[in-house]
């Protein structure tokens, strides 16, 4: 109980906190390019500005970015001609030169080689151990449980961001599927009533916002990220009920360890095909970052 | 009796979903449809199952895969602004080599298939452009959203780009190239790709 409440009151302080950006920014975002939807949809002449736009504001984060890296070193240069205004009406067509800056290049790519080891010579095959043990449809509950006891980061990242449905529907979720769902190990949110639950994080809320990812992080462990998206994952923490609910340490790192073990065994392959299908893994996965983050602000 | 009529009530929202799927699609979402169903069928195929038909199964699949799809808006997309630079030469040999890297992708995405749920989730078109939403339903109960986005030629249309789960597949080709052609050439790339392809 006292964790609950203590969960709530940082709830409505980041509420409070967030407040006052989040109806400013409402104000300010420009209408009907991001409408709900047919976003893909828009008019060439529509497009055409918004490509200039952005241009101009690609060179001004780049020379931004420049200025952090130094002389020395070359970063890839942006020219109009990349973005091809004669290549089709779709909002593709202008995020194809979306660079995300990354001046800690050096150290990200030491971190993606420890990644990609530790990945290899230690999660890999302790997944596969493990879910050669334990039959899938099982590790699909746990995994279950522990995104419903995450619940709390979904719903007030919701509220900061005005999706108040959306809010309403991790709600229903948690209460259905912590109920007829058996804690969290079932879904019947989903499969039965079709409530998909709602991915939102605070990366995201700041996104939303207005927010720019910055600069690209990887982080030894956690793998891809950004600044924004760092300084989200640090907030959601506190909404994560694990951070309270075990209050020895190491018990509370061995849970979440477990939690990581079982979603790799659940994912094993992903990363193998992405290395497999890339000329250089790591630019790859940091486009692939970038790119999905951006989709996922987006809707 | 309330438990009939929400029943019924689930019932008819189903139809209408299914009626309006159908009377949304078009020929893009058509054409995908026909390539999806005929790759599920190669893969699927009992008779192509044993590892002596590898070869046989793969061509089969990329036969269904060159109708579908232009492989030089995909390379011209994918090389952007050094595509002007290049020699008719050097742009044979890259959609050459690019064609095969990408059949590659796709071929080891599709042989993994076994029995995973497609969803049509409508299509839109604007002029010759056009977008087909799917949805993949994996075993492990994961969605998967897929957009083939496609041009039409003549009377029909061609897949110019796939994303995957808000990652597009050219955007992530065209960051890698063009850091590589920037950091050192073009014949460079050529050379990483020719490697990769015979990996």
């Amino acid at each position: 109980m006292g964790n609950f409440s203590r969960i709530l009151i940082i709830a409505v302080c980041c509420m409070t906190m967030f407040a006052v950006p989040c109806s400013s920014a409402e104000k300010s975002s420009p209408s009907g390019y991001h409408q709900e939807g047919e976003d893909f949809l828009i008019p060439d002449v529509a497009l055409y500005e918004m490509m200039v736009e952005e241009y101009s504001q690609e060179t001004t984060s780049i020379r931004i970015s420049q200025s952090i890296v130094g002389p020395g070193k070359t970063l890839e240069p942006h020219d109009p001609d990349m973005m091809e205004p004669d290549s089709g009406p779709f909002l593709n067509e202008i995020e194809e030169m979306d660079l995300i800056a990354d001046p800690f290049e050096i150290v990200n790519r030491f971190f993606f080689h420890f990644n990609d080891k530790l990945y290899f010579w230690f999660l890999k095959p302790i997944g596969t151990g493990y879910g050669k043990v334990v039959p899938e449809p099982l590790r699909v509950s746990v995994r279950n449980f522990f995104s419903n006891l995450a619940m709390p980061i979904r719903a007030v990242n919701c509220i900061l961001q005005g999706k108040f449905k959306g809010f309403g529907i991790e709600i229903t979720r948690f209460v259905v599927n912590s109920t007829v769902g058996v804690a969290g190990f079932g879904d019947p949110a989903k499969q039965v009533y079709n409530l998909d639950p709602q991915d939102e994080d605070l990366g995201q809320t700041l996104g939303s916002y207005g927010l720019g990812p910055a600069f690209y992080i990887t982080w030894p462990v956690l793998g891809p990220s950004s600044l924004r998206d760092t300084i989200g994952m640090a907030g959601d923490t506190f909404l994560n009920p694990l951070t309270y609910g075990i209050e020895n340490i190491g018990y509370n790192f061995a849970v979440r360890g477990y939690d990581q073990v079982n979603r790799t065994s659940l994912k094993i392959g992903d990363y193998e095909s992405l290395k497999k299908s890339a000329l250089d893994p790591y630019v790859s996965l940091r486009d692939a970052y970038h790119q999905y983050r951006k989709s996922k602000i987006k809707k | 009796m309330g438990f009939k009529l929400f029943l019924s009530g689930i019932v008819f929202l189903f139809l209408s979903t299914v009626i309006q799927d159908q009377a949304l699609a078009g020929k893009p979402t058509d054409s995908i449809r026909k390539t999806t169903d005929k790759i599920i069928g190669i893969v699927s195929d009992p008779d192509l199952k044993e590892t002596d038909k590898r070869k046989e199964k793969d061509l089969l699949i990329r036969k269904a895969v060159d109708e579908i799809f232009d492989w030089r808006e995909m390379s011209r997309r994918t090389l952007a602004r050094h595509w002007r630079k290049r020699t008719e030469q050097e742009i044979k040999e890259f959609i050459d080599l690019f064609g095969k890297l990408l059949e590659r992708t796709y071929l080891d995405k599709v042989e993994g298939y076994s029995g995973e749920e497609v969803l049509y989730k409508g299509e839109a078109v604007d002029g010759d452009y056009g977008v087909v939403k799917i949805m993949i339903i994996t075993k492990k109960e994961t969605e998967i959203s897929v957009f083939y986005r496609m041009k039409k030629k003549g009377d029909d249309w061609f897949v110019y780009d796939i994303s995957v789960g808000g990652v597009s597949l050219i955007n992530n080709y065209r960051t890698q190239f063009n850091s590589i052609i920037v950091r050192s050439s073009f014949k460079k790339l050529m050379k990483k790709l020719k490697a990769k392809v015979e990996e």
